[in-house]
């Protein structure tokens, strides 16, 4: 997680953002209810108490995502991950957390560390997780039984790589939008915001 | 052919008879030869030891003689070997002829045998095929003789039966006529025997009429008699009946004062006893004036006492409605202090109901207010959208426009470039004609025409130069005035274009919010195997072993109701399922069966119920509509005469008027209004009806 002492490179910061996304994902599916509480543990990252699935097939899941998502980030082709929360009966979008990256690209070209400290990165990501644990208590109640997917918007002339698909980019039709707050390792900029389908 | 082979035979033997002759004459060459070795042998022996003896005295030319001597004896014997040899070989070459002669012999022996034997053979052969031959002619003649016969014997038989046949027909027919002949003279005996006995009858009864009459006779004279005895007998009985009469009525008079004897024995005991009673007479009456004061007082205690009793009653409700309210005050104090607790809890400065309503109405009115803020946002929201659409296609125009007039500008530019060239190429042009001039003037004498030349030259570069002023000043307020509407319109555009780029901000922003992308430079990629997918198809999954169940279920369902000979699958659900179809329909039948019996049973009772019913009251109760009953009297006069009843909402039962009942107004009037009694009524009823059938 930790890159040198003194400055964040593009490999500290892409490693940075990815823990915050494996993180943040573990919370919001916690939260959410989307798999029981009896599947998740308990660890302490941020100076926090977070949760974190033992579920086998699901950490599989995860650690490849979060694998490709590092190289993306590398390579500054990432725009955005979105977590789709769909209802498995109606097969309709309830819920979409999207996560707006801005790469500086200049940092790909010159490899000088950039000056911003680990501690106000970490403050960042945590306020970041408190607010989205804070915004569950305001969205609707999902009592049907549901899935999640992890949607990844790349540069059009990027390669798919295997294992992966092109997929629809799930809007929800006629929802409410909150823009939640963002973190920066001072190469990667980091916007979250959800999208809640309307409780008519 | 016997013949010749003896002869050959013997001829044989003749040669092997010389060949041993020369044989043993061989042989005895040889023991010659062998003898005359031997002789010949013992012969170097003996001269050998002279020799000996002789040689050690002789000297070496001894030695040589003998050692050529021995040579010479040595090559002698064995030449006399080698001829031995010889005779030896010719011998057994000999030995060999014979023996290859002999088997020869043989050989032809035997072939001649053989050939003898074969002959033999052949020509039995050939008698056997000529017997075959003629058996099987036999054979054939004889089975035509056996088939002619068959035939003979069939039609033989066939004559037979027939004749048989008719035999048996003549036979029967000859039974018949004996049986007939002896029936008809079994019949005519017995119709004699009958002739006789009916006259032997005829004869008996003559005489027993005779007998009756006269025993007639002697009756008719017993009934005289007898009717006079019975005339006598029923004078007596009437007699004996007055008699009892009166024995009856002494006996009653007997009784009667029997009676009349206990009575005033009573009597006479009550008598005496008559003062004792008149003295409890006398201690009742006081008892009973001082009882009825009493009662009088009792009743009074009565009163005082259902007095109290209702006070008490009064009281105790009064002591429950106290608690009653007490409980309803402590309620209703903790839902005051509650009450005022809501107005410390919320702070809104509550301290009477009135408050609380005030701040209910304002916060609703807060809330409509709001509501219609919601409403005016979304309207105008909705507005701004159109607006915002309607502003992109002016944009549009606008864009357009601009490009137009870009367009104009640099056709102006362009023609301005031209005027300037053109300009250039006047100016030239000028100069090349002052140029001209000038030569013209300096090859000329100056002469008069020069200064007017001079003049007009001024004059013309003064109106070109004015011209140019004049153009330069016209194109710079052509300019001013165009620029000045330019700016002015395009600060106007500027304006617009700066509201619909902020709104549009906002849109996009807002598109961005929900995961708006351009797909142009944007793709969305997702991992194949994704939760969601997973779970889509595990729910498929669910959905269509659910589906198959369903059909499984609604073809077992099926079966069971059409009678179950279709679901005989081969799974072992399905024959769990046959078999519970079958328990199914047993318990079906059974339980069908028991509702059979039950309702024959039912059925059965209450028939029999309404039977004793009706004999032991004399009523039939039907019951015709919804609670309506209607009751037929088994002393009715006619069929139709009924009473009708009708159990009213609160259960009471009424009669309803019928043609009947308005004949028994009296006893309705009596039992029903009056006595208010149905079971006496109809009781009534029955022994009216039963009266009037047994008086008619």
């Amino acid at each position: 997680m930790t890159s040198t002492l003194q400055g964040i490179t593009l490999k500290g910061s892409s490693e940075l953002v990815a823990d915050f996304f494996s993180f943040g994902i573990n919370s919001i599916l916690y939260q959410r209810g989307i798999y029981p509480p009896e599947t998740f543990s308990r660890v302490t990252h941020y100076d926090m108490s977070l949760h974190l699935t033992t579920d086998v097939k699901l950490k599989n899941y995860m650690n490849n995502v979060v694998a490709q998502l590092k190289e993306w980030l590398m390579e500054c082709t990432v725009q955005k991950l979105v977590l789709v929360i769909t209802c498995l009966e109606t097969n309709e979008v309830l819920e979409r957390w999207q996560f707006d990256i801005q790469c500086d690209k200049s940092a790909k070209e010159n490899c000088a560390p950039r000056e911003k400290s680990i501690k106000a990165i970490q403050d960042e990501i945590r306020s970041v997780i408190r607010q989205i644990t804070a915004t569950v208590t305001f969205l609707p109640l999902l009592d049907t039984p549901c899935a999640f997917d992890l949607l990844v918007y790349i540069d059009k002339d990027n390669d798919v790589p295997e294992k992966w698909e092109e997929s629809g980019p799930r809007i929800i039709d006629q929802s409410e939008e909150v823009r939640l707050r963002s973190f920066t390792t001072s190469i990667h900029k980091v916007n979250s915001m959800v999208a809640y389908k309307k409780n008519d | 052919m016997d013949i010749p082979f003896d002869i050959s035979s013997y001829l044989c033997y003749q040669e092997v008879a010389a060949e041993t002759s020369s044989f043993k004459m061989d042989l005895d060459d040889d023991t010659a030869v062998i003898t005359t070795l031997k002789s010949f042998n013992s012969f170097i022996n003996r001269p050998e030891l002279p020799q000996r003896l002789s040689e050690s005295s002789a000297g070496s030319g001894n030695l040589q003689s003998q050692y050529k001597r021995r040579m010479e004896l040595l090559e002698a014997a064995e030449k006399v070997q080698s001829k031995n040899r010889y005779l030896q070989l010719d011998l057994e070459k000999k030995q060999i002829e014979m023996s290859h002669k002999k088997a020869r012999f043989e050989l032809e022996k035997m072939a001649s045998d053989s050939a003898r034997d074969l002959e033999h053979q052949v020509d039995q052969n050939q008698e056997l095929l000529g017997r075959i031959k003629r058996l099987e002619n036999k054979e054939t003649e004889a089975a035509k003789n056996l088939s002619e016969q068959e035939e003979a014997n069939r039609n033989l038989r066939k004559n037979l039966e027939g004749l048989q046949k008719k035999l048996e027909e003549r036979d029967a027919k000859l039974n018949a006529a004996n049986q007939t002949i002896s029936s008809l003279k079994d019949e005519s005996r017995e119709l004699m025997m009958k002739i006789r006995n009916q006259d032997s009858t005829i004869s008996a009864q003559t005489l027993e009429t005779q007998e009756l009459q006269e025993q007639l006779d002697l009756q008719r004279r017993k009934y005289h008699e007898v009717s006079q005895l019975c005339q006598n007998l029923q004078a007596a009985e009437s007699s004996c009946a007055d008699h009892l009469f009166k024995i009856k009525e002494l006996e009653r008079r007997l009784v009667l004062q029997e009676q009349d004897i206990a009575i005033v024995k009573t009597v006479k005991s009550e008598v005496a006893k008559v003062p004792d009673l008149e003295k409890e007479v006398k201690l009742l009456r006081d008892d009973n004036a001082f009882l009825r004061e009493s009662r009088e007082n009792c009743s009074l205690l009565k009163e005082e006492v259902e007095g109290l009793r209702r006070k008490l009653e009064r009281m105790e409700k009064i002591k429950e409605e106290l608690i009653n309210m007490e409980l309803e005050k402590e309620r209703v104090t903790e839902k005051l202090q509650a009450w005022e607790n809501v107005s410390q809890s919320t702070g809104f400065n509550i301290r009477k109901p009135e408050d609380l309503s005030r701040e209910v109405i304002q916060i609703q009115q807060k809330e409509i207010a709001l509501k219609e803020q919601n409403y005016a946002l979304n309207s105008r929201v909705r507005s701004m959208e159109h607006s915002q659409s309607e502003l992109r296609l002016e944009l549009n125009q606008q864009r357009n426009k601009t490009m137009e007039e870009q367009k104009k500008r640099e056709t102006h530019d362009a023609l301005v470039r031209r005027l300037q060239k053109r300009v250039l190429l006047l100016t030239k042009e000028r100069d090349g004609m002052r140029a001209i001039l000038e030569s013209y003037d300096s090859e000329l004498a100056p002469t008069e025409y020069s200064p007017q030349l001079n003049k007009r030259v001024k004059e013309a570069e003064e109106v070109l130069q004015r011209v140019q002023n004049h153009n330069v000043e016209m194109e710079v307020s052509y300019m001013h005035l165009f620029h000045r509407q330019k700016i002015e319109d395009l600060e106007a555009e500027r304006q617009r274009l700066e509201e619909q780029n902020n709104i549009l901000e906002m849109r996009l922003e807002r598109h961005n919010l929900q995961g708006d992308y351009d797909p142009v430079k944007t793709r969305v990629l997702h991992f194949k195997m994704n939760p969601t997918s997973v779970a889509k198809q595990q729910r498929q999954q669910e959905v269509e072993a659910l589906e198959e169940e369903i059909k499984h279920l609604r073809e077992l369902v099926c079966s069971l109701q059409g009678g179950g000979a279709v679901a005989h699958s081969h799974d072992d659900s399905s024959l769990h399922s046959s078999n519970l179809s079958i328990n199914l329909r047993k318990q079906i039948e059974s339980s069908e069966l028991k509702n059979q019996r039950l309702k024959e049973v039912f059925q059965k009772k209450i028939q029999e119920f309404r039977r004793v019913c009706y004999v032991l009251t004399g009523y039939q109760i039907d019951l015709t509509t919804e609670n309506q009953y209607r009751l037929s009297s088994v002393f009715a006069e006619h069929m139709d005469d009924s009473l009708l009843f009708k159990k009213g909402s609160n259960g009471n039962m009424q009669l309803m008027e019928t043609e009947f009942s308005k004949t028994l107004g009296e006893m309705v009037a009596l039992h029903l209004h009056h006595q208010k009694s149905i079971p006496v009524f109809l009781s009534a009823v029955t022994l009216e009806l039963f009266s009037r059938q047994t008086s008619a």
